[in-house]
């Protein structure tokens, strides 16, 4: 093969080690909160330090990681998922995602 | 750099800005580059371009209020695209090298082979004053709320706006909702505790802390683009039954996904949902 991949089994070994550290699911993540809080995710070359394994592996296994995380179903499923979102926005607006808040304090309150 | 420099710097930044409107931007703010502190290594301006004194932002090309009121969701995976902000942005870099004789340098949309964005722009927009992040992600302007950012890098140094005083989210209504729900629309549209992305809180009307589920957000708003294109081939290649491999190459979801790629071959957004019920900017998207 004529262009660079990262070997399976070293793939295997961290996939979920560099998806933990540069932060798949990001929690505090974004630039604009103060920096007592936020977490962002490492780079490729600090995740490479941290692992000791070459920084263009990181990249390779992290990329590949992040496309493996869900399987195809929930590509299916966002499907429905925008399909219903966008249908409800058409009918009810805003209220299409506020009005079970709403109706869950009226029966609270009756 | 003399009162007189300075002057002529502010009559360069008027100029774009007029330029930037008449071609059609809402907004145009410009950041101090070496403001980038945040950003990873390899995604700063001065990564990109030597010498670099600003980041110039523009920002538009929304969606039309008649398009956030379509039922049909696939419309906006076509119509909205940041390809006609980037062309501004490409008017400025222009401007810029043939008038002023400075280097200016357009960020290209799309993704290096680290599948990052090559600035992240939406930090620059931040820095440049023409918006803020917000918790569903993208950065909104307080008038306009959602809309689409180019940046280009120059070493012309124009005088620096600042990020902006009062963020635009969360917006009252939805401290009005996190106040009595505990959520807010955005995040009770896509929650991520229930399978969705947007996760987290609002602490004195402030974004306190955020969750968000950045590969399921990719199922979304990629669908149809270089990640389902993936995802699908790979269910082709694991597939035995030649007829079965055959339903799949020539099914709807294969199909809509080279639709889709070959519609635009830069970054295109197919999700919506978390802006769609966002009130920054929404009195602009009620119309007769």
């Amino acid at each position: 093969m004529g262009f660079y991949f990262v070997d399976p089994e070293l793939y295997k070994q961290y996939k979920d080690r560099v998806l933990e550290l540069s932060q798949a699911i990001q929690i505090n993540y974004p630039e604009h909160l103060p920096p007592e809080r936020r977490k962002p995710g490492f780079s490729d070359r600090q995740i490479a330090e941290k692992l000791g394994i070459e920084e263009k592996a990181v990249r390779e296994i992290r990329c590949v990681a992040e496309r493996e995380y869900y399987p195809v179903d929930e590509w299916e499923r966002a499907l429905e998922f925008k399909d219903k979102a966008c249908r409800d926005f058409a009918v009810g607006g805003v209220a299409s995602v506020t009005k079970k808040y709403i109706k869950r304090q009226k029966d609270k309150a009756g | 750099m003399t009162a007189q420099d300075l002057d002529q710097m502010q009559a360069y930044k008027t100029e774009l800005n007029d330029l930037a409107l008449k071609s059609g931007a809402l907004v145009l703010g410009v950041a101090d580059a070496a403001a980038f502190t945040a950003a990873q290594e390899g995604q700063r301006p001065e990564d990109l371009l030597p010498g670099v004194k600003t980041v110039i932002v523009v920002g538009g090309a929304q969606p039309r209020a008649g398009d956030w009121r379509s039922p049909t969701y696939r419309h906006m995976e076509t119509t909205s695209t940041s390809d006609r902000v980037t062309a501004i942005g490409n008017r400025i870099a222009q401007h810029i090298e043939r008038r002023f004789g400075y280097y200016a340098v357009t960020i290209p949309p799309g993704v290096d082979r680290a599948r990052k964005p090559f600035l992240n722009v939406a930090l620059a927009a931040e820095l440049a004053g023409c918006g803020s992040p917000s918790l569903a992600g993208p950065v909104l302007h307080p008038e306009h709320g959602f809309m689409y950012y180019a940046a280009t890098l120059t070493t012309l140094p124009l005088p620096f706006d600042g990020p902006l005083d009062k963020p635009a989210c969360p917006a009252p209504e939805c401290v009005s909702m996190w106040n009595e729900h505990a959520t807010t629309p955005c995040m009770a549209t896509c929650p991520i505790d229930d399978g969705g992305c947007l996760g987290g809180t609002l602490v004195d009307e402030r974004i306190g802390e955020r969750r968000y589920d950045v590969a399921r957000c990719t199922t979304r708003v990629q669908t149809h683009f270089i990640p389902g294109f993936q995802k699908a081939l790979g269910a082709v290649f694991d597939e035995p039954d030649k007829e079965k491999r055959k339903m799949i190459l020539w099914g709807t979801a294969f199909t809509r996904t080279l639709w889709s790629m070959s519609y635009s071959n830069v970054s295109q957004g197919q999700c919506f949902e978390c802006m769609r019920v966002c009130p920054v900017g929404s009195k602009h998207r009620e119309l007769r």
